[in-house]
């Protein structure tokens, strides 16, 4: 019970109020600043780890995927293929084993293996991906985006302005008025200036006191979910 | 030729990805697992290079001497994959306790001293100074504290807190109205820049290679 | 009946008039004036304030997915500090490509200025897991968090980072970020060392920032695309030997993607009109049916 159970939520409690204690307290009490400084230095290599594991929860899934032959199973090979090759010139690189001196810039001046896998596989993908999402909301506009009532009206009309005034057709649209060119850009300005961040901001208090009792209540062993164990 | 190669996988890649607008098909599933895998072989590569090789293994073996403190974070952090072995899986906590809880006292003191009071104080304090005209100020006032009282669900919505949460939801969907422009202006920008990579570097770079 | 129709139409169609819409102002392009605006003006001018005794951080926090709203901003204002002798220190926290973006957008501007040499001028720290607990310990010691630049010289090797220990001898970090990174400089950096944050960031984060612009938590601010193109005018203005790299075929600008960003928004205008057209044609039509 202790080790399991116990040991966690202390553990929780003493570095969860390291980041609290050091805020207020740095230059007064000796130590605070020691212990301060070594969690960071820690988080950053603990954090290191720590967002690796996904990969071996991949590699488990799609492993098994193949063992058994499940449906699409080829492409659980081209995605492990693509996975290992990669991951396995990084850590060449970051050993300096052989020839793969650094991770950008061979000693030729070339691109090493890893950044030319980067250039040419990484970032296409990655990039083509999301640039999908240009098709997808163009189409939800042209299906989704109706003024059914007040609110919805008010929506369209402040996202058709900032459309408008983010792009050289808002200067177009009252140019013919003496000044107008100015008119639509500076509407634009205004709504993002006052009235969206008026909104943005009640967002982020709101969302901001939400997160830190969430952050109390995990610090106190209130909120224990992230162990994977009840609520208290 | 590196370049000229690299370039055209590139492009092809972007194609297979762009087929899935017509229909699913296996170029598209093929792209799709090849950007999953080489995403996390990046990921692999990235970490071990500029943070687990400068910060842990080459401080610790070349001088062990100074760093053996750094003991603490690798086997806290090796600690962590003993969740994938059943009968010890509960070790795990200990280290996943260390991690969240450093990032979730963060979060508390970067949200109350980062957020609430700066985003407070910048809303109070408007009318006797700020970059706003007055009647912004005024505007701003009443948008911010709506938008709070459509948020507070601890007393019904009725009456005059009735009205004030409506006009906080104006307020709201304002925001979301710029924000749907400006989501749009970002998912557009992505594709111009596939496109760009489509018809000006590739048919750059293949021109270059072959005059 | 037709309206119906026409509402229910093929999404495909849809695709290819954004395809086409996209292509053909790459292809032939238009030239769009471009109006700036203050966010952007603002970061602007604190550059032009600085000169070669100070030192800029640039934080690459984003990776390809947005490089095409995310480099041209951070090339612009890279050109702006190397054109004023600025020191620059790049690092990156965006761990999908934040480095490799940072390495390719770095070497591109350098090479156009060979006067100026690495790890005097300028340095590539890398990129650094952690995140907060990183952003963090910068501003007690830069070099306890990167104890080597990314071609492997530690810091003691690199003359640059002899004079800069922390946030106290940085005057401004200009964080380029597809996601929370961004906020982070202005909500704890700034609240908790009192550094200037400027952020260029992706469209989409843009409208909750101006929140922290106004409370002067982010003295400046790029939203998406227009807010790169906007930095390029304002440094093709102040630096007209820029032109010629700005003008190059084959050379991706921000100012040449907003022709292809401006037409697209007008088709999505366009749908989103045609579309409560036909919403409120076919809701007329129910009703006078129902009545009749």
């Amino acid at each position: 019970m202790f080790w399991k159970l116990r040991l966690p939520l202390i553990i929780t409690f003493f570095v969860g109020i390291v980041p609290i204690v050091s805020f207020f307290l740095t230059e007064r009490v000796p130590g605070v600043s020691f212990a301060r400084d070594t969690v960071e230095r820690y988080m950053i290599i603990i954090a290191g780890f720590a967002l690796l594991l996904g990969v071996v929860n991949v590699i488990q899934g799609n492993v098994r995927k193949i063992e058994r032959r499940a449906p699409g199973w080829p492409f659980a090979i081209s995605l492990l293929a693509g996975l290992i090759i990669m991951g396995s010139f990084g850590l060449l690189s970051a050993f300096r084993v052989g020839p793969f001196q650094g991770i950008l810039t061979a000693p030729d001046g070339g691109d090493t293996p890893f950044f030319w896998m980067t250039r040419n596989l990484f970032n296409p993908l990655q990039a083509a991906m999301f640039s999908l999402l240009a098709f997808y909301i163009a189409s939800a506009a042209f299906r989704a985006f109706r003024v059914r009532n007040l609110e919805a009206t008010i929506l369209l009309l402040a996202a058709f302005l900032v459309m408008l005034g983010r792009t050289p057709l808002g200067e177009y649209v009252f140019s013919w008025l003496p000044g107008g060119e100015r008119w639509l850009p500076a509407a634009t300005d205004w709504i993002m200036a006052v009235p969206n961040a008026a909104a943005q901001r009640g967002i982020i208090i709101g969302a901001a006191l939400g997160a830190a009792s969430l952050s109390l209540r995990v610090i106190l062993g209130i909120e224990r979910s992230y162990l994977g164990m009840r609520e208290k | 030729m590196g370049e000229l190669i690299g370039t055209w996988i590139g492009a092809l890649l972007t194609l297979c990805i762009f087929s899935f607008l017509y229909r699913d098909n296996p170029f598209f599933r093929f792209a799709e697992s090849l950007f999953a895998g080489v995403s996390l072989g990046y990921y692999v590569g990235i970490v071990a290079v500029n943070t687990l090789a400068p910060n842990l293994f080459q401080p610790l073996f070349g001088n062990f001497g100074e760093n053996w403190d750094l003991l603490i974070p690798l086997l806290l952090g090796i600690n962590l994959y003993t969740r994938f072995i059943p009968s010890i899986a509960w070790l795990a906590r200990l280290s996943l306790a260390a991690y969240i809880a450093y990032y979730v006292g963060i979060n508390m003191v970067q949200k109350l001293q980062g957020e609430v009071v700066p985003q407070i104080g910048s809303t109070i304090l408007h009318p006797i100074g700020g970059s706003l005209t007055p009647v912004d100020n005024l505007i701003m006032i009443v948008g911010v504290l709506s938008v709070l009282i459509y948020f507070y669900f601890s007393i019904e919505h009725k009456a005059a807190v009735g009205v004030v949460s409506r006009v906080g939801i104006w307020f709201l969907m304002l925001g979301f109205g710029a924000a749907f422009g400006y989501t749009v202006m970002a998912r557009v920008s992505l594709l111009i820049g596939r496109m760009n990579y489509l018809f000006i570097d590739t048919v750059r770079v293949t021109s270059q290679h072959l005059s | 009946m037709k309206l119906e129709r026409l509402a229910r139409i093929d999404r495909r169609i849809v695709y290819l008039l954004i395809g086409i819409g996209t292509v053909l102002p790459i292809l032939f392009p238009i030239g769009f004036p471009v109006s700036t605006t203050p966010p952007v003006e603002r970061l602007f001018e604190k550059i032009e304030s600085l000169g070669p005794d100070d030192v800029v951080l640039v934080s690459f926090d984003y990776g390809p997915t947005t490089a095409p709203e995310n480099s041209p901003m951070a090339e612009a204002v890279l050109r702006h500090c190397l054109s004023r002798r600025i020191k620059v220190i790049a690092i990156a926290l965006f761990p999908i490509g934040g480095v490799t973006m940072a390495g390719e957008v770095m070497s591109a501007v350098t090479a156009e200025y060979p006067e100026l040499r690495d790890g005097e001028d300028y340095v590539l720290l890398g990129y650094k897991d952690g995140a907060q607990a990183a952003m963090k310990q910068i501003g007690i010691d830069i070099a306890s968090v990167f104890p080597t630049s990314m071609d492997g010289r530690t810091a003691g090797e690199i003359p640059l980072m002899r004079s800069v220990r922390n946030y106290d001898d940085i005057a401004l970090v200009c964080s380029f970020a597809t996601n929370i990174i961004g906020e982070w400089w202005a909500n704890l950096i700034n609240a908790q060392f009192g550094t200037p944050i400027a952020v260029g960031t992706t469209a989409v984060s843009a409208p909750k920032y101006y929140a922290f612009l106004d409370s002067g938590q982010m003295l400046g601010l790029l939203g998406g695309l227009k807010g790169a193109s906007e930095y390029e005018q304002l440094l093709l203005d102040a630096y007209p030997d820029l032109r010629a790299r700005y003008a190059r075929t084959g050379v991706y600008t921000a100012m040449k993607g907003m022709d292809a960003q401006t037409v697209d928004h007008a088709i999505i205008m366009l749908f989103i009109l045609i579309g409560n057209g036909i919403h409120f044609l076919t809701r007329r039509q129910r009703q006078s049916e129902e009545s009749g």
